[in-house]
């Protein structure tokens, strides 16, 4: 595991500490927590938008990467 | 964990169903354990293929959709100078196009790895990987 050093103001460290105290654990993992628990929402997030985006997408001919070539501005 | 940069192949194949891609790219986008990114020019690049090759501009709006979710995930990369002079160089030395190579370039600078269905031009080189094995390897590497 790498460690890091971080800035923070020094209201929002005293929250982490008080954190910290409140779990009976250390500074390094509650904001590992934190940062892990934003990161994981945010790719929940995408994944619920991404399923209700491809529901009921209709068929086109396939060979999305020919596609993609045989559409692109020509030399 | 390893961030996976999508080119505009993964992001049209999710989106249609006869896409010999179609399910692994499909469950790439609705992977929750793993953080997805794109370039810029996969905007352009679907919207492209909506138009002129499927004849659908109704699917523009979602292809795009499916894009700006992607900004507040692992991000859409912006292609500058820098970008695309390395993406000439790439370009250059492995007998690609710039576009092609701009995603590789993409990917190169970020730290990210790219997945494309183009097995021709970019998983053929190991440029780029297949959705399928993307996926697995980047679950692979979770934390958790």
């Amino acid at each position: 595991m790498a460690k890091v050093m971080v800035s923070l103001p020094d209201d929002l460290l005293a929250e982490v500490d008080a954190e910290a105290r409140r779990g009976g654990t250390t500074r390094s993992a509650v904001m590992r927590d934190f940062a892990d628990a934003a990161l994981r929402r945010r790719r929940e997030s995408r994944a619920a938008a991404m399923r209700s985006l491809l529901n009921d997408a209709p068929p086109h001919g396939g060979h999305s990467a020919e596609q993609v070539k045989a559409t692109r501005p020509g030399p | 964990m390893t961030t996976l940069l999508l080119d505009a192949s993964v992001l049209l194949a999710a989106f249609d169903p006869k896409d010999d891609q179609h399910e692994p790219a499909r469950s790439l986008l609705e992977d929750e354990a793993i953080t997805l990114a794109t370039l810029d020019l996969a905007r352009h690049e679907v919207a492209n293929v909506a138009v002129r090759a499927w004849r659908a501009p109704e699917s523009v709006a979602p292809l795009l959709a499916a894009i700006e979710r992607l900004v507040d995930d692992g991000g859409v990369i912006s292609s500058t100078d820098t970008l695309v002079t390395r993406a000439a160089e790439i370009g250059e030395r492995q007998m690609i196009s710039i576009y092609d190579a701009a995603y590789a370039a993409a990917a190169d600078e970020a730290g990210h790895r790219l997945v494309s269905c183009d097995k021709r031009d970019l998983v053929s080189k190991d440029l780029a990987a297949l959705p399928a094995t993307a996926r697995s390897e980047a679950r692979a590497s979770r934390r958790d």
